[in-house]
C-alpha cells in the first residue's frame, strides 16, 4: 500500500512539475523558513523573516490563482472547440444534402435539355414541309378552278344535247317529207299505169 | 483478342466481359474503384472458358449471367462465377435448320416485364425464349439476312431489330408480328452506299431510336419514322447508347464519341482500343456507376466521369 501511494505521489509530483521548478521549491522554502522563524529569537530578524514569508505566501497564492485561471480558460476553450466542431459537422451534412439536391437538379436540367433538343429536331423536320395555310389556300383555289371548269363542261354538254336534238328533229322532218314525196310519186305512177291499161282495154 | 460483350452483375459490383476466344472474365469493380486499388485489382477475379466459339453477347438476370455464342446460350450463376470449375446452370440451343450450319447468336436482350429473353442471330429470325421454362415461344421471321442487334422499347411491348439487310424492323412481342419496317439505306440523308447498308447498332428511348453501321449514325423519331439528326461521324459505329441527354457511340473511329441530340459533338474521348465494340453502363449500383468501354484490345477502359478515362482493366 505504501509503495503504491508513493508511486502515485511521485507520478503526481512529476506531472505537476510541468509548471517549472519554482512553485514546489517555493513551498518547501516557505515551510523551512516558517520553522526557522518559529525557532528564531530576535524581533527585527523575526519581523523581516515574517515579511519575507508573507511575500513568498502571496507569490504562491498568485501562481495558484494564475493556474486556476488557466484551467478555466482551458475549459472554455474546450467548449468553444466543441461548438465549432459541431458547427462544422452540421455544415458538412448540409453541404452533402445540397450536393445531392444539386445532382437531382442536374438530372432534371439534363432531361429538360434532352426534351428541348428532341423538340428542336422534330421542328427542323417539320419546317421542311410547306406551311399548312398555304397548302390549304392552294387546295381551295384548285377546288374553285375545278368547280368552274366542271360548270363550263356542263354548259357545253347541254348545248351539245340541244343542238343534237334540233338536228334530229330537222333530219326526221326531212325524212318524212321525202317519204311523203316518194309516196306521192308512187301513187301518181300507179294512177298513170292504170289509166294506160284502161285505154288499151277500151281500144280493143 | 477483342472483347465483344460486357455485362454488369445484379449487385453492380462486378463486371463480366466476354472475348472472341470464348473466355469470360469477371472483374471486381468495387476493388478497382476503391481508394487503395493496386495493379492486381485491375486484373480479373476469375477467367473461365465459357464456349468454344466467341462470346457475342452477355446479359444479366437477378441471379444468372447469360452468355451467347455459336448456336447456344448458357447460364452461369453469379455467385459461382470465377471460382474454379464453375459449370453452367443450363444450356439452351435454339432450333436451327441443319446441324452443319449453326447460326451464331449476335444479340441478347432481357425483357423483365414477362421474364423472357429475346435473342437474334445468324439465321435472321428473332426468337423469344421464356426464362422459366426455357421454351422458345415466338419466332419472328422477316429479316432476309442475319440480325446484328436488338433493342427493347420500354413503354410498348415491342422489340427492334437491325440487320445485315439494312432494315430495322419493329416487332410486337405479344402478337409476334412485324409492326413496321424501316429501310434505312433508302433515306438519302443517312445512306452511305460506299459502306453498305448493314445496321450494326441500335438503341432506343421509346420514342426515339439511334441506329448506325453502314449508313451514318442517325437519330430517328419512331412515331413519324423520320430521320431527324445525322451525326457527323465518318467511320462505322459498332455500339451506341442513350445516356441522360447524350448519345454515346463507339466504333471504328478512335475514341468514344458523345453527342447531344441536336447533333453537336460534345466530346471525343481517346480510349485504349483502336476500335470499340461494346459499351456498358453500370446502373445497378449507385457507388459504382461507371461506363466501361471495350474493343479490339485486351484492355477495358473504365470511365467514372464521361469526360476522361479513369483507368483500364486488363483482360489477360
Amino acid at each position: 500500500m505504501g509503495a503504491v501511494t508513493d508511486d502515485e505521489v511521485i507520478r503526481k509530483r512529476l506531472l505537476i512539475d510541468g509548471d517549472g521548478a519554482g512553485d514546489d521549491r517555493r513551498i518547501n522554502l516557505l515551510v523551512k523558513s516558517f520553522i526557522k522563524w518559529c525557532n528564531s529569537g530576535s524581533q527585527e530578524e523575526g519581523y523581516s523573516q515574517y515579511q519575507r514569508m508573507l511575500s513568498t505566501l502571496s507569490q504562491c497564492e498568485f501562481s495558484m490563482g494564475k493556474t486556476l485561471l488557466v484551467y478555466d480558460m482551458n475549459l472554455r476553450e474546450m467548449e468553444n472547440y466543441e461548438k465549432i466542431y459541431k458547427d462544422i459537422e452540421n455544415s458538412i451534412t448540409a453541404a452533402h444534402e445540397k450536393i445531392s439536391e444539386c445532382k437531382k437538379q442536374i438530372l432534371q436540367a439534363k432531361r429538360i435539355r434532352k426534351n428541348r433538343q428532341e423538340y428542336d429536331a422534330l421542328a427542323k423536320v417539320i419546317q421542311h414541309h410547306p406551311d399548312r395555310h398555304e397548302t390549304l389556300k392552294q387546295l381551295e383555289a384548285l377546288g374553285k378552278e375545278l368547280q368552274h371548269l366542271s360548270h363550263i363542261k356542263e354548259n357545253v354538254e347541254d348545248k351539245l344535247e340541244l343542238r343534237r336534238k334540233q338536228f334530229h328533229v330537222l333530219l326526221s322532218t326531212i325524212h318524212e317529207l321525202q317519204q311523203t314525196l316518194e309516196n306521192d310519186e308512187k301513187l301518181s305512177e300507179a294512177e298513170e299505169s292504170q289509166e294506160t291499161q284502161m285505154e288499151t282495154e277500151t281500144k280493143q | 483478342m477483342s472483347v465483344l460483350a460486357q455485362s454488369a452483375s445484379p449487385c453492380g459490383r462486378y463486371l463480366a466481359a466476354g472475348n472472341n476466344y470464348g473466355e469470360v472474365a469477371v472483374f471486381s469493380l468495387s476493388a478497382a474503384l476503391s481508394a487503395e486499388a493496386k495493379e492486381e485489382s485491375k486484373k480479373p477475379v476469375g477467367v473461365f472458358q465459357a464456349h468454344t466459339g466467341p462470346v457475342y453477347a452477355l446479359a444479366s438476370t437477378e441471379r444468372h449471367l447469360l452468355s451467347a455464342s455459336d448456336g447456344e446460350i448458357k447460364a452461369w450463376a453469379w455467385a459461382e462465377l470465377g471460382k474454379k470449375g464453375c459449370r453452367e446452370v443450363w444450356t439452351r440451343r435454339p432450333p436451327c435448320r441443319s446441324s452443319l450450319e449453326v447460326p451464331e447468336i449476335n444479340s441478347l436482350q432481357l425483357n423483365s416485364r414477362d421474364n423472357s429473353l429475346v435473342l437474334a442471330g445468324g439465321d435472321g429470325a428473332v426468337r423469344v425464349m421464356d426464362l422459366e421454362t426455357g421454351t422458345f415461344t415466338h419466332e419472328l421471321r422477316g429479316h432476309r439476312d442475319y440480325v446484328h442487334c436488338l433493342a427493347l422499347r420500354e413503354q410498348l411491348p415491342q422489340c427492334l431489330s437491325g440487320g445485315e439487310d439494312g432494315t430495322v424492323r419493329l416487332w410486337d412481342l405479344r402478337s409476334g408480328s412485324q409492326v413496321q419496317l424501316i429501310e434505312v439505306h433508302k433515306y438519302e440523308e443517312c445512306s452511305r452506299p460506299q459502306n453498305g447498308k448493314w445496321i450494326r447498332c441500335l438503341a432506343t428511348d421509346s420514342d426515339w431510336m439511334v441506329c448506325g453501321g453502314g449508313p451514318a449514325l442517325t437519330l430517328w423519331h419512331l412515331r413519324s419514322v423520320t430521320p431527324t439528326t445525322v451525326f457527323p461521324l465518318p467511320p462505322c459505329q459498332h455500339h451506341v447508347l442513350f445516356h441522360q441527354d447524350l448519345v454515346l457511340a463507339g466504333g471504328q473511329g478512335p475514341g468514344l464519341h458523345q453527342f447531344q441530340l441536336s447533333g453537336e459533338l460534345r466530346a471525343r474521348v481517346p480510349c485504349s482500343s483502336p476500335a470499340l465494340r461494346c459499351l456498358c453502363l453500370n446502373h445497378r449500383s449507385p457507388e459504382h456507376k461507371v461506363l466501361t468501354v471495350a474493343g479490339n484490345s485486351p484492355k477495358i477502359d473504365v470511365f467514372t466521369n464521361l469526360g476522361y478515362r479513369a483507368f483500364s482493366l486488363a483482360f489477360a
